[in-house]
């Protein structure tokens, strides 16, 4: 391997493999989730989400509990928010998304403030908006691996009539399909990934995972099956990188100072999502020639 | 990222000052007649005043919790009203205490005298703004305040100048403690969380292991990178230090993780505040301090072979 891609100590160092397994699993999961979050046009409710995962986290600082218990349970019981004032159709969706977002940004300022003033931990800013990937603990890990199983096989079971659904509801509905319950199932799947996506890049940064990889597949063009492979084979690789990339900063100035591995990975997806529009542009202008 | 300091955050809004102050004078601290309002900005501080002062003054301390993290302050409409009535404040300066500047800004007052002990230290610009911790601070201070005090009110310029004696003889007890220390314990090497103590290390001669960007990290409240981190754990694991010094004010998971592998592979991990409690005076406190770290190496001494 080439020195300047792989500085010394990366294999060794523990931070390092649980921040390359905890990214490629949650993105993987992310890039999947986020694919019907993209057809379904709901990346507005999966930016809410991680709003309220924001408040979630903030409340699991000042408790005390771990960040990934607060992303989670905040942004699931958003997700219940936002189906009890109503997202039927997609005109109420967004109010509903909107004023649950209002709602939960307010209380990520309260808790923010309250952790500032009652504890001594100072992280707890920096860790819910931004993320500390390098700092997941083995249990976190074994938590997060647990949940994207169990997300998978929730994924599996209604990815077709989920499919069905978002493209065509009406047929759908003819043709015996639950679109509601499938949606409701659907948003508590994306609430969960949200969640778990907060915990590589921060609540904050946590759609670019949901969204950015599904939208370069969905650019390139293909059929479903290899779109979603695309989509999560485009979000794991900004996720590995995005570690290996942020370790190796440390070397390239000599005030070692290391570009936060949040900033890393974001900075990947747009890449990718750039190359992909340029290699688009490049395609059809050579079919116009 | 950009190396440098974070001094406490301030989320308040000048107009929020502004309005506190338009609000009126409810549940102002009563200043008697013949008294001085002073302000220091940190509870060390304020007790100083309140030590060179005395019955003349009446003393309001900012940041006073022990029990929280200093960098992560945010001001309340309580201690903008405070600040709008004293006549003389003490603040830290070099950023640490960056949110007295703005509320003294919001409240201005052309009588009021400022004393930056950072400007007093000559040390506007260091890079570690725990400058209480400088065997030097203390004296400057009181020899500061004492002139000051006298101008404000000098029919008790013979009071301040006694208590300003008073309080340079005791504070002899702390050098002559740092000194008989320093014999002690020189050259002992030590990892650290946080640089809150540095200047407290370097007087008592201790060997600081701990690479500064990871002590900045921690003090500015993002995450240090892998590498510090591994070579914060090396420097444990190896033995490499006597003790782990840590500030009992500002933890994150990273320090956590570091206390933890220290307790396990029995190297000494020793508390150092950020904050004096406000019951606590500056010599004792000083005492304190330096005594804990002591036991702390020494008792890893005697008991080496375990």
């Amino acid at each position: 391997m080439p020195h300047w891609l792989v500085e010394p100590g990366l294999w060794s160092n523990a931070a390092v493999h649980t921040g390359v397994t905890v990214g490629v699993v949650v993105a993987v999961v992310s890039a999947w989730v986020g694919l019907f979050t993209v057809l379904r046009s709901q990346s507005f409710a999966g930016h809410a989400l991680a709003d309220v995962a924001t408040a979630g986290g903030a409340g699991a600082g000042l408790f005390g509990w771990s960040p990934l218990a607060g992303f989670v349970s905040g942004a699931v019981l958003g997700a219940g928010a936002m189906e009890a004032i109503g997202v039927e159709r997609v005109r109420q969706r967004d109010v509903a998304t909107g004023v649950v977002l209002g709602a939960a940004t307010g209380l990520s300022a309260l808790f923010l403030y309250l952790v500032s003033l009652n504890s001594t931990n100072s992280g707890t800013t920096q860790l819910v908006l931004f993320g500390s990937l390098f700092l997941v603990s083995s249990t976190t890990l074994w938590i997060v691996l647990g949940v994207s199983v169990v997300l998978s096989l929730v994924l599996a079971v209604i990815g077709r009539p989920l499919l069905f659904a978002s493209v065509s509801p009406d047929a759908a509905r003819a043709r015996g399909v639950a679109v509601s319950r499938v949606a409701v199932l659907f948003t508590l799947v994306m609430a969960v990934t949200v969640g778990l996506s907060a915990i590589v890049l921060g609540s904050v940064l946590s759609t670019a995972l949901l969204i950015g990889p599904p939208a370069s597949a969905l650019r390139l063009g293909r059929g479903l099956a290899q779109t979603a492979f695309a989509s999560v084979a485009l979000g794991a690789a900004a996720a590995a990188l995005g570690v290996v990339v942020s370790y190796d900063s440390f070397y390239w100035w000599p005030s070692h100072r290391a570009l936060p591995v949040s900033f890393c990975v974001v900075a990947l997806i747009i890449l990718e999502l750039a190359l992909v529009n340029l290699w688009r542009w490049h395609g059809a202008r050579r079919e116009a020639a | 990222m950009i190396l440098g300091k974070t001094g406490p955050r301030v989320a308040l809004a000048t107009t929020l000052v502004a309005g506190a102050l338009v609000t009126g004078a409810c549940g102002v601290p009563h200043v008697a007649a013949g008294e001085i309002a002073v302000v220091g900005a940190e509870t060390q501080y304020a007790d100083v005043l309140g030590q060179i002062g005395g019955r003349y003054v009446s003393v309001s301390a900012v940041v006073n919790n022990p029990a929280t993290d200093p960098h992560n302050f945010e001001a309340s409409t309580a201690v903008a009203r405070e600040i709008a009535q004293a006549q003389l404040i003490v603040q830290n300066g070099d950023g640490y205490d960056a949110f007295m500047n703005q509320i003294e800004a919001a409240t201005s007052k052309p009588s009021r005298d400022v004393l930056s002990v950072a400007v007093l230290e000559h040390e506007t610009g260091a890079a570690n703004p725990h400058l209480w911790y400088m065997p030097s601070t203390m004296e400057t201070l009181a020899r500061a305040v004492a002139r000051r005090l006298e101008t404000l009110a000098p029919r008790h310029a013979t009071y301040f100048a006694g208590r300003e004696a008073a309080f340079l003889s005791s504070w002899r007890r702390v050098e002559e403690a740092l000194a008989s220390t320093r014999a002690r314990v020189k050259g002992l090497p030590v990892a650290s969380t946080e640089p809150v103590g540095d200047y407290l290390f370097e007087a008592m001669g201790l060997v600081n292991a701990t690479p500064w960007r990871f002590q900045a990290d921690v003090m500015n409240g993002v995450d240090p990178s892998p590498e510090d981190i591994a070579t914060q754990e090396g420097l444990v694991l190896g033995h490499r230090v006597r003790a782990l010094i840590y500030n009992s004010q500002v933890g994150t998971s990273v320090t956590e993780g570091l206390r933890r592998l220290a307790r396990d592979h029995d190297v000494a991990t020793i508390p150092i505040a950020e904050i004096m409690s406000p019951r606590e005076h500056v010599q004792t406190w000083f005492l304190d301090e330096i005594a804990t770290i002591t036991a702390g190496l020494l008792h890893v001494v005697t008991s080496g072979g375990s």
